[in-house]
């Protein structure tokens, strides 16, 4: 009995959760078209938040994007040669590499970097009374603090994996001149086959749809903080653990669009 | 200052703090930026000359926790003054600034920035009226 | 001068969009979306293996796509394929059109051409496409191996079946063995194991030492044999001397015939002498075969040492 009651709180608190990260996503997604909502202190806070989270680390995520990508391309080229599957190396380096494991280490990436400095952000925030402050002086918390970073964790994530999708075929390029001993013009004339503007754009869509959730739940988890300060660390261990689990989703579902 | 627009109750307390994670102009520019929609220059050289003003110029790029009591009360007054037509509601000053004695400083702050506001009301306990001295009778 | 944060901000933004937009536009050009399209239309009696999109392959370079499929009045598969203008010239009158379906990978048509130089093909005429199908190939390659393998199943389980009942071969001839091997260990020859009867086995001994003494004598009478006969004072030497009396005789015959022939010429001038001639001729003859049948039973004699023994 007592199982089966834990298993039915368990299920509750998930139902419940994926409910209200649902209504607030509407909240936010209403507020993103709303014009309004794009005032000087919004776009301010937006501009700040490209530069943390895409700008300053640019640098480092190249260098990560070229050691990673030499790694992943040289890797699956090589076993594609051992395998005697070498025609097929467009369409892996295509389907496989650029559309679903770029979005997927960038997110990551972006992740460890951003998501879990807003979630410690707002619910810092929240436990200093400073949301409160905010809106006794009729600051509306969803367009100052919410669309901005949503809007710039789309934004980056769109940016940033495409860079390392770029990084990649420039590393398939070196590589496959290596091991596969391929002109620049064939391997063009490869990728060109492999490519399909679809792919592109659900890898794009899946992108930012990773960049709305990766900023989206660390923010709704912070606003959960109380005002003890231990609350803090609890809030973002739970955002970090559900951002986690929303990015296994948006990658299971988005194979399954690519299926039908 | 006086236009057709009602009074805004513009609150400053210690219950109403300063955002934590931008320095004063930040915290002071962002009520023109967010209302007024002003630009970033415009709002930075209106909250200069505000502070400028107090004697604090100085404490622009500080953020709150490096501020000291006096400082702190100051930005959250002139962020307060930034709302259009402010009447400003200044709730248990001495939690600000608990080691003051009378509220000289608080009124000379006033005093300092009294036409970026309509009017100011401190609400305190009955029992901290001879801090404020003729203000009370 | 710092750079603001703005600028910053503002510049990857714009880099970061310029690349991929110009990556996009590359990718669009190279994938002609900017070119002219002509269309061509092939036919099929079956409209298995074609999909939407499938790609027109020509010397392993993607050349096209088939953009859609119709079923037409006739009840043939119509295959519209867009070929880009650049790549249209591998398209010529004489061009077959191959639906292949590889064993792994995705089914494409491949175009042949081996007349380029052959005039355009028109948009009006619509040529058949073959079809090369590795996957049935395979399967009408797989059928006869998976007959075998069946029967081989079949016999295994049979052989399973067999080996697993009590009362089977295995378990007979592993009770035999069993046996044999307790045969060997009481240090019963084969043949006991083979006969399972002491009495035989003792008649077998006691046929094998006659056999012994029988073929010791026969060595014996066939050293005495050769004695006899091949000894100075043996049966050849002696028929040798007889052959040599009985040429003599003949000889001496010879003359004596031809005294009777003499005699015989004598005879019509007399025949008061017959009766004693005749008598003496008759001797003779007589002689002689005793002689012959000496000389037979010595020659007879003669394949006795011949005789072979078993």
């Amino acid at each position: 009995m007592h199982g089966l009651e834990s298993t039915g709180k368990v299920i509750i608190s998930v139902v419940d959760n994926l409910h209200d990260t649902l209504i607030f996503s509407g909240k936010v997604v209403r507020r993103l078209l709303h014009p309004a909502a794009y005032n000087r202190a919004t776009r301010n806070v937006l501009v700040n938040q490209i530069y943390f989270t895409s700008v300053q680390i640019l640098p480092v995520f190249l260098a990560l994007s070229v050691v990673f990508a030499s790694l992943l391309v040289g890797i699956v080229f090589q076993s594609l040669k051992t395998l005697g599957l070498a025609e097929y190396f467009g369409h892996v380096l295509m389907g496989l590499i650029v559309t679903e494991l770029s979005p997927l280490l960038t997110v990551l990436l972006i992740t460890l970097r951003s998501s879990s400095a807003i979630n410690a952000e707002i619910a810092v925030m929240k436990s200093n009374r400073e949301l409160t402050a905010l809106e006794m002086f009729r600051i509306d918390l969803v367009d100052y603090l919410v669309v901005p970073r949503i809007i710039n964790g789309m934004l980056s994530m769109v940016l940033l994996s495409s860079l390392f999708s770029i990084v990649l075929m420039a590393s398939g390029l070196l590589l496959s001149a290596l091991i596969f001993d391929m002109s620049v013009d064939v391997y063009t004339n490869i990728l060109l086959n492999s490519t399909s503007f679809s792919a592109i754009f659900i890898a794009l869509v899946k992108c930012a749809v990773y960049g709305f959730f990766v900023t989206l739940i660390p923010i709704r988890f912070g606003l959960r903080a109380t005002r003890e300060l231990t609350s803090i660390p609890i809030t973002v261990s739970r955002g970090m653990v559900n951002v986690f689990a929303a990015i296994l989703i948006i990658e299971v579902l988005s194979l399954l669009t690519r299926l039908f | 200052m006086t236009d057709a627009h009602p009074e805004q109750t513009a609150p400053v307390g210690a219950d109403v703090p300063l955002i934590s994670n931008q320095n004063v102009m930040m915290n002071i520019s962002l009520i023109k930026e967010y209302h007024e929609n002003w630009t970033k220059a415009q709002t930075q050289a209106f909250v200069s000359a505000g502070l400028e003003r107090l004697g604090l110029s100085h404490i622009a790029n500080r953020r709150n926790p490096a501020l000291t009591a006096e400082e702190r009360f100051c930005a959250m007054l002139l962020r307060a003054a930034m709302i259009r037509n402010a009447l400003i509601v200044i709730d248990r000053p001495f939690q600000i600034f608990p080691h003051l004695q009378d509220a000289t400083f608080l009124l000379g702050a006033l005093d300092g920035i009294s036409d970026l506001f309509m009017r100011c009301f401190i609400l305190d306990y009955c029992w901290m009226k001879d801090k404020y001295g003729a203000l009370c009778r | 001068m710092p750079i603001s944060r703005e600028f910053k901000v503002g510049l990857f933004v714009a880099c970061t969009a310029a690349i991929i937009a110009v990556s996009l536009a590359a990718l669009a050009m190279g994938k002609g979306l900017f070119e002219t399209v002509h269309t061509f239309t092939l036919s099929s009696k079956s409209g298995d293996g074609f999909t939407e999109g499938m790609p027109v392959v020509f010397s392993g370079f993607n050349i096209g796509v088939v953009h859609g499929l119709e079923l037409s009045d006739e009840g043939l598969v119509l295959i519209r394929i867009r070929i880009p203008h650049r790549h249209v010239k591998w398209i010529r009158s004489g061009s077959s059109f191959v639906l292949y379906r590889p064993l792994i990978g995705a089914a494409r048509i491949v175009v042949n051409t081996d007349n380029l130089s052959s005039p355009a093909l028109s948009e009006n005429v619509i040529p058949e496409v073959t079809v090369v199908n590795d996957i049935n190939d395979a399967i009408a390659r797989i059928e006869p191996m998976l007959d075998r393998l069946t029967k081989i199943a079949d016999n295994v389980e049979r052989l399973t079946r067999t080996l697993a009942d009590p009362r089977g071969d295995l378990h007979k001839t592993l009770g035999h063995a069993e046996k044999i091997t307790s045969n060997l260990a009481g240090k019963k020859s084969v043949l006991e194991m083979a006969v399972s009867d002491e009495e035989s086995i003792h008649a077998v001994h006691e046929a094998l030492r006659k056999l012994d003494d029988i073929m010791a004598r026969l060595d014996g009478l066939l050293a005495k044999t050769d004695a006899q006969l091949y000894n100075p004072e043996g049966a050849l030497p002696q028929v040798n001397a007889i052959l040599k009396d009985v040429l003599q005789k003949l000889q001496k015959l010879d003359k004596t015939i031809d005294n009777i022939n003499r005699i015989s010429a004598d005879t019509s001038e007399g025949m008061k002498d017959f009766r004693i001639l005749r008598s003496d001729i008759d001797d003779a003859v007589a002689a002689i075969d005793n002689l012959v049948q000496k000389l037979d039973g010595v020659v007879g004699s003669k394949k006795m040492p011949e005789l072979k023994t078993p």
